[in-house]
């Protein structure tokens, strides 16, 4: 479980099994490094792909790690969570643009199963309106920027300004920003009071830069 | 705005025999000269064959000109080294020596199956585990009218072993439908999903649009069908209307969860003329498991009706399901 007061730092891997064993023995053996096994990587190789970066993980900071399922869940909250909980899974995330009900499901049963729920609000211009209609707040809201839409759009922005405003209102949940890349970027999210930065990029362009990289970023996270 | 061609466009080979028939009737000679003309009329206007035939043409011609482009001895070299290698299993074999081939070049050779306009499809989706995967297909009746997906779930559990594997489950040729529901990162996905056999892929309709629109790209270029999954979005015309290119199927569909969650929910089934009236796009209605369902469904013009096994039900259920499509609906 995430600690409310610390910040983190959530490395998404997307590349193929073997660069990716060797990226995280290279990470710095650090619990404010969150593995996010990114939707690609778990359409590829399906929950294999989830138990392999808990192991390599949990034997890289010799305790359990925290490992993020992108599931982006849109239908069937229930059996998608129980799979990725048995592969080895913390958290789960489901779509903001899913109907209502799924992600009450989704967020019920990740209680039911001991995981954090995490409401990815990709392509929201509104997330406040998501969350009232909820009938329980998830553990996290993810604020996201899709990658497609970066390449093609360019001035579409994360919205920090609402990072202050969840807070505010909700005050329990848990405010993560992925979209950015550079460390500029994530000083930014810190700054905006966001507690997990999600980065990806940069990793999946330099797999052999990996440790410098987690490095520099991690000096951000205070 | 798009008028349905291809409802509209009528086949002249038909009255052209016809024609040929009264005028061998009237006089042989007639006849004759007239066949002299239909050939030379088609060799000036090949596209006036059949359309399959013209496909077919067009096909092998591309072929020609993709394999002029490329390098030959290289794909020719990694062929020979993967054939050298003995302990892998066929089925490897022919994926790797599909991969070894430029996509452009394997895709026209392994052609790949498209949905066909004016025929009704049932498209059975299967979510739970491989194992009740093998069995419902294994009670399947064959056609080239029945689509297998695989599901959402089964993809997120096995990765893209699900679909390589119903494929091969599957009898040769089954159009089978990769359901990963893409919401970002399209062109990985899609790539993807081509390389472990799918005819089709589906997007999010809720995702944004410039990930729809490389999604639709992308699936042009491995020459796949591309399907958009308007679950959650109010207005599918709205939709289209922003997007640069038309997929090839639209799926109208209400969610498991919503479906059990507030009955009051249904699918807009008016929607299917509106959208067939505007752009030429094959219409899917998803969310039913019963033979009312589906002939409601085909009733109100869908062209596929996506149906999957509820946990009460039995494999055979979806089977006879299945059969009494085939029979019932033409």
């Amino acid at each position: 479980m995430l600690n409310q007061k610390s910040k983190y730092l959530q490395i998404a891997f997307n590349r193929s099994f073997d660069e990716v064993r060797d990226m995280i023995a290279m990470l710095p053996a650090s619990e404010k490094i969150i593995i996010e096994a990114g939707t690609p990587l778990i359409k590829n190789y399906g929950n294999k792909g989830i138990t392999a970066l808990k192991n390599w993980w949990s034997e890289k900071i010799q305790r359990p790690g925290y490992i993020v399922a992108d599931l982006k869940c849109m239908d069937r909250g229930s059996r998608e969570i129980e799979a990725v909980a048995e592969a080895g899974a913390s958290a789960a995330t489901c779509l903001g643009l899913a109907p209502i009900e799924t992600i009450n499901e989704f967020i019920k049963e990740c209680e039911k199963t001991g995981i954090d729920s995490m409401v990815d609000m990709m392509n929201i211009e509104f997330p406040f309106e998501i969350l009232q209609k909820l009938r329980k707040l998830p553990t996290i809201v993810v604020l996201h920027r899709g990658v497609d839409e970066n390449e093609r759009n360019k001035e579409k922005q994360i919205p920090y300004d609402q990072i202050h405003r969840i807070k505010g209102t909700y005050g329990k949940v848990l405010i993560s920003v992925a979209g950015g890349e550079t460390p500029r970027d994530v000083i930014r999210t810190f700054f905006n009071d966001s507690d997990i930065s999600v980065i990806w990029r940069s990793f999946y362009e330099t797999p052999e830069n990996t440790a410098n990289l987690a490095r520099e970023f991690l000096k951000l996270v205070k | 705005m798009q008028i349905q061609k291809n409802r509209n466009k009528f086949n002249p080979i038909g009255l052209i025999i016809f024609t040929f028939f009264i005028a061998f009737a009237i006089n042989p000679i007639l006849g004759v000269i007239f066949i002299i003309a239909i050939v030379f009329f088609l060799k000036k206007n090949p596209k006036y064959l059949t359309s399959y035939f013209s496909d077919y043409l067009r096909r092998t011609t591309k072929l020609r000109s993709d394999l002029a482009e490329s390098n030959l001895s290289i794909i020719d070299l990694n062929i020979q080294k993967i054939l050298a290698k003995n302990e892998q299993p066929t089925l490897e074999k022919m994926a790797l020596i599909k991969s070894a081939i430029p996509a452009k070049i394997s895709n026209s050779l392994f052609s790949q199956i498209r949905l066909e306009k004016r025929k009704k499809y049932l498209h059975i989706a299967l979510n739970n585990t491989l194992e009740e995967a093998r069995e419902i297909i294994s009670q399947l009746p064959t056609s080239d009218r029945i689509l297998i997906e695989a599901g959402t779930p089964l993809i997120k559990i096995y990765g893209t072993d699900a679909v390589s594997q119903i494929k091969e489950m599957a009898p040769a040729g089954t159009y089978i439908v990769a359901d990963n529901k893409c919401a970002d990162l399209a062109a990985r996905e899609v790539e993807m999903m081509a390389n472990a056999g799918a005819n089709a892929s589906t997007c999010l309709g809720v995702a944004p649009i410039e990930t729809i629109d490389s999604f639709i790209e992308e699936c042009q270029k491995f020459n796949i069908d591309s399907m958009i999954d308007m679950m959650n979005v109010e207005s599918a015309l709205s939709v289209l209307k922003k997007i640069k290119k038309l997929p090839d199927v639209v799926i109208l569909h209400r969610g498991v969860d919503e479906s059990e969650f507030s009955k009051e929910k249904q699918i807009p089934y008016y929607q299917i003329k509106q959208i067939k009236g505007n752009y030429d796009v094959l219409v899917a209605v998803a969310g039913g498991d019963t033979n009312k369902e589906v002939q409601r469904a085909i009733f109100n013009d869908a062209d596929i009706v996506v149906v999957w096994k509820n946990f009460y039900q039995s494999n055979t259920e979806t089977a006879q399901l299945a059969e009494s499509f085939l029979k019932e609906i033409k």
